[in-house]
């Protein structure tokens, strides 16, 4: 297994705490809340977690917000092939797909390119800078450059190597063109005038032909004939009529489906049955039951032939298909897939709603009008093995040793401009069955200001000199202390209640661990020492996923002062123009430090 | 002061790129770098991939005939190569050149064969970037991608996958991440390791 990046999640105060206690393996002796810690391994901690890049911040209500509370509002659709962009109107006509040539491949998603079948190897008709090189002759074929695959083999080709959407919706599988709605349409209508009403005239088919969108078409053309035929007499009966022949179920039914449209207030008080659909001219379709083409595809191809959940999830529906009727598809059917659209979305905070993301609404611009990230505004954390006695920076051991003492080195960084106090809290012992042991050496300090730009350019002399620091006074920079700290090389020891360096805008503090042993075998001894009675229920089942991992829950709670606003909701009106207001914001973070070895 | 042997590891140019000893770059000549770039050992470039299909507009001047064009503050690491695209052009093989932009970092091991790549992009290791891929910009490719020739990746996307496809979103606080000044400040002959 490769070796664990440590790493520090940001739990969203979203979550909250009373919870997430874990309800299999937590005795229910643990339920009083106030000092309970925050268990990382909690099944819910999964979805409070976030690394600080993917928190914003809102500064009205001073907190944290995590991509799960906060609101989203698209403001862009795009799609992510072509870049064009989808104005909201065209949605609600055309679909969440691009509807110009963009198409993944239906077997592997790759994207697919317009081929001529004429000229064969032009693969880059698209990418081509100036179409005028492109050979005019068709027709054309969408492939895929990663698996190879072909929109031969389903037998569809095109005649335009453009608008090969609204191309492909007229095509079946195996390349017979099939009417649109509007051309049915004008059918129908010629049909209507030219013969006797009611006679079946140009029927589009047998029964078995119709399409998905034909029979819907010819279910709603049918149907609203029926509601207009319908007695529209007989007032205030409406309620004690419950059956789905009825025409109120139906025209409410209808409204449904077809947005509202139908909806016809005189419609409220019709009563009685109607008929139901006759023929395929009305939109009836019988099941087609006989599987026996299925079951002979089975046997030749097998299950290598059938489709996997990803790929029935990525074919979206085809309209000008013919009904499933329960029967499962085969790979060697699928069609290509449009490109979903994608959105820019702007950001509100959940409880005031001002907008604390919003980019900027061009397609092509990747900047933002608002964007409040939380990294502006709390410490970052990064955690990194700290090798003590050696002093040599050798690569970090692959798994924690068990019952060994482990440093490793926590530094934060302040990003804004005002001196913040750091206060840190983690229980003595992770929690979960294996209780590794935890110390924070120095669980308070203070971090100087982010100070201004022009110290920019002083910032990389100054990045290396680092100096230690016994005591938390205000930092100052000297060289001769830094170069005290060369010298002094590996002999730089962890203290308590001291911080280990500190720099400009941050301070790096130790913690130390002591992994919890593994062995299943030491589980009931421990619990015994412990002496709480508990050992008969000591759950020696093997080792989960992850149970070897070493996380550590941690309190921080960071307190800064800003110049008299007095603008806050709530905050006492300060008499003193220049006084300072204090602010604090606290949560729990998870410090990952590695994998524990099993020794 | 120090006095430091005269061949360090790093050709350092006078617009800041450090260029390693140990990497090959192909036709110089086509080869354009933004300026405080960094190339590791055993990078390749192949800048002799040029264009040899002139567009009908510029009258057979070979003035300007870039095979390779890298922004400033890019970083490649060592093994990788960056090779221009090839494809037929009026019935006849020519290569197109290969542009990438600002702030990319591009992983060991890994084969770019792109037709663009903007600012702050993020390749991993041992990716491979198909023929005409055109990647825009605040892009994070994770380790191991295969990038399928002619794919667009719009931006702010992370990718991964054989082949690579779209698996998330980089969030809004993770923009910095993708800058590499500081990077670059850490490769090179004579490192900062020596105050006063
Ligand atoms: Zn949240
Ligand atoms: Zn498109
Ligand atoms: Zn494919
Ligand atoms: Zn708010």
């Amino acid at each position: 297994m490769a070796p664990l990046t440590p790493y520090t999640f940001i739990q969203c105060p979203c979550s909250d705490p009373s919870t997430l206690a874990r309800s299999g393996d937590v005795a229910p002796s643990d339920a009083d809340d106030d000092d309970r810690t925050f268990d990382p391994r909690a099944p819910r901690a999964n979805f409070s977690l976030y690394p600080l890049e993917y928190l914003l911040y809102c500064e009205d209500c001073h907190q944290i917000r995590c991509p799960r509370c906060v609101a989203e509002e698209i403001v862009t659709y795009y799609c992510p092939n072509c870049l064009f962009e989808v104005p909201s109107s065209n949605l609600k006509s055309e679909g969440n797909r691009c509807t110009r040539s963009c198409f993944q491949c239906p077997i592997c998603i790759g994207p697919l390119s317009v081929t001529s079948l004429e000229s064969q190897p032009d693969p880059n008709l698209l990418a081509a800078p100036d179409h005028t090189a492109a050979p005019q002759a068709g027709p054309y074929i969408l492939t895929c450059s990663y698996c190879n695959w072909s929109s031969t083999e389903v037998g569809i080709r095109f005649d335009k190597p453009n608008s090969i959407h609204a191309q492909l919706a007229k095509l079946r599988n195996g390349g017979e063109v099939r009417l649109t709605a509007k051309e049915r349409r004008e059918r129908r209508k010629e049909a209507l005038q030219s013969g006797p009403v009611g006679a079946p005239a140009a029927s589009e088919g047998d029964n078995g032909d119709l399409d998905i969108e034909t029979q819907f078409a010819n279910l709603k053309t049918f149907y609203q004939t029926q509601l207009a035929d319908s007695n529209p007499g007989g007032n205030g009966l409406s309620l004690g009529d419950p059956g789905f022949a009825s025409p109120n179920s139906l025209s409410r039914i209808m409204s449904i489906y077809t947005g509202g449209s139908l909806h016809d207030k005189k419609a409220k008080s019709r009563v009685g049955t109607m008929r139901e659909a006759l023929d395929s001219d009305e939109g009836l379709q019988i099941a087609d039951l006989d599987e026996t083409d299925a079951i002979k595809m089975l046997h030749e191809e097998g299950c290598d032939g059938t489709l996997s959940t990803e790929q029935l999830r990525n074919q979206p529906p085809h309209l000008g298909g013919a009904h499933l009727h329960g029967r499962s598809r085969f790979t060697s059917e699928l069609r290509p897939i449009p490109y979903l659209l994608r959105t820019k979305r702007s950001k509100r905070c959940p409880i005031c709603r001002h907008i604390i993301s919003k980019p900027e609404p061009k397609m092509q611009s990747t900047r933002f009008r608002i964007r409040l990230v939380a990294g502006s505004y709390i410490p970052s954390i990064t955690v990194r093995p700290l090798n003590v006695p050696g002093g040599t920076p050798a690569a970090p051991p692959e798994t924690l040793r068990p019952l060994q003492p482990a440093q490793f080195l926590l530094t934060f960084k302040n990003p804004i401009f005002e001196t913040v106090r750091v206060t840190l809290a983690t229980p003595a012992t992770t929690p979960g069955r294996f209780a590794s042991k935890v110390t924070v050496l120095c669980p308070q300090f203070q971090i100087d200001a982010n100070t201004d730009v022009w110290d920019e350019a002083l910032k990389d002399n100054d990045r290396d000199r680092r100096r230690r620091k016994g005591d938390d006074g205000p930092s100052q920079s000297s060289s001769s202390a830094s170069a005290q700290l060369q010298g002094q090389g590996g002999t730089h020891q962890a203290e308590a209640g001291k911080i280990w360096e500190r720099g400009r805008n941050w301070v790096s503090i130790v913690v130390e661990v002591v992994p919890a042993s593994l062995r299943l075998d030491l589980l009931p001894l421990i619990a015994k020492l412990a002496g709480d009675g508990a050992e008969e229920k000591v759950n020696v089942s093997p080792l989960k996923e992850d149970e070897d991992l070493l996380e550590i829950p941690m309190f921080v709670r960071i307190e800064w002062e800003v110049e008299g606003g007095g603008d806050e909701v709530g905050a006492a009106p300060s008499r003193d123009r220049e006084a300072k207001e204090k602010k604090e914001l606290a949560y729990w973070c998870v410090l990952g430090l590695g994998r524990v070895g099993q020794a | 002061m120090s006095r430091r042997p005269p061949r360090g590891e790093y050709i350092e140019t006078d617009t800041g790129n450090k260029v390693a000893r140990k990497a090959t770059l192909v036709g110089t000549q086509n080869i354009m770098l933004g300026g405080k770039t960094v190339i590791q050992q055993e990078v390749m470039i192949r800048g002799d991939l040029a264009r040899s299909v002139q567009s009908s507009s510029s009258g057979g001047t070979p003035a300007s005939n870039t095979a390779v064009a890298i922004g400033r503050y890019c970083f490649l690491s060592r093994g990788c190569c960056l090779r221009p695209p090839g494809r037929l052009y009026k019935g006849s093989f020519t290569y197109m050149p290969l542009r990438i932009n600002d702030h990319v970092f591009v992983g060991p091991g890994s084969v770019i064969q792109a037709a663009s790549i903007g600012s702050h992009v993020h390749i991993g290791a041992k990716v491979v970037i198909g023929e005409f891929a055109i990647i825009k910009d605040y892009v994070r490719i994770l380790d191991g991608s295969v990038v399928p020739a002619n794919m667009v990746i719009p931006s702010f996307s992370i990718v991964a996958g054989q082949p690579a496809r779209v698996i998330g979103e980089v969030p809004e606080g993770g923009h910095e991440t993708f800058e590499l000044r500081d990077l670059y400040k850490t490769v090179g002959n004579n490192l900062p390791p020596a105050p006063s």
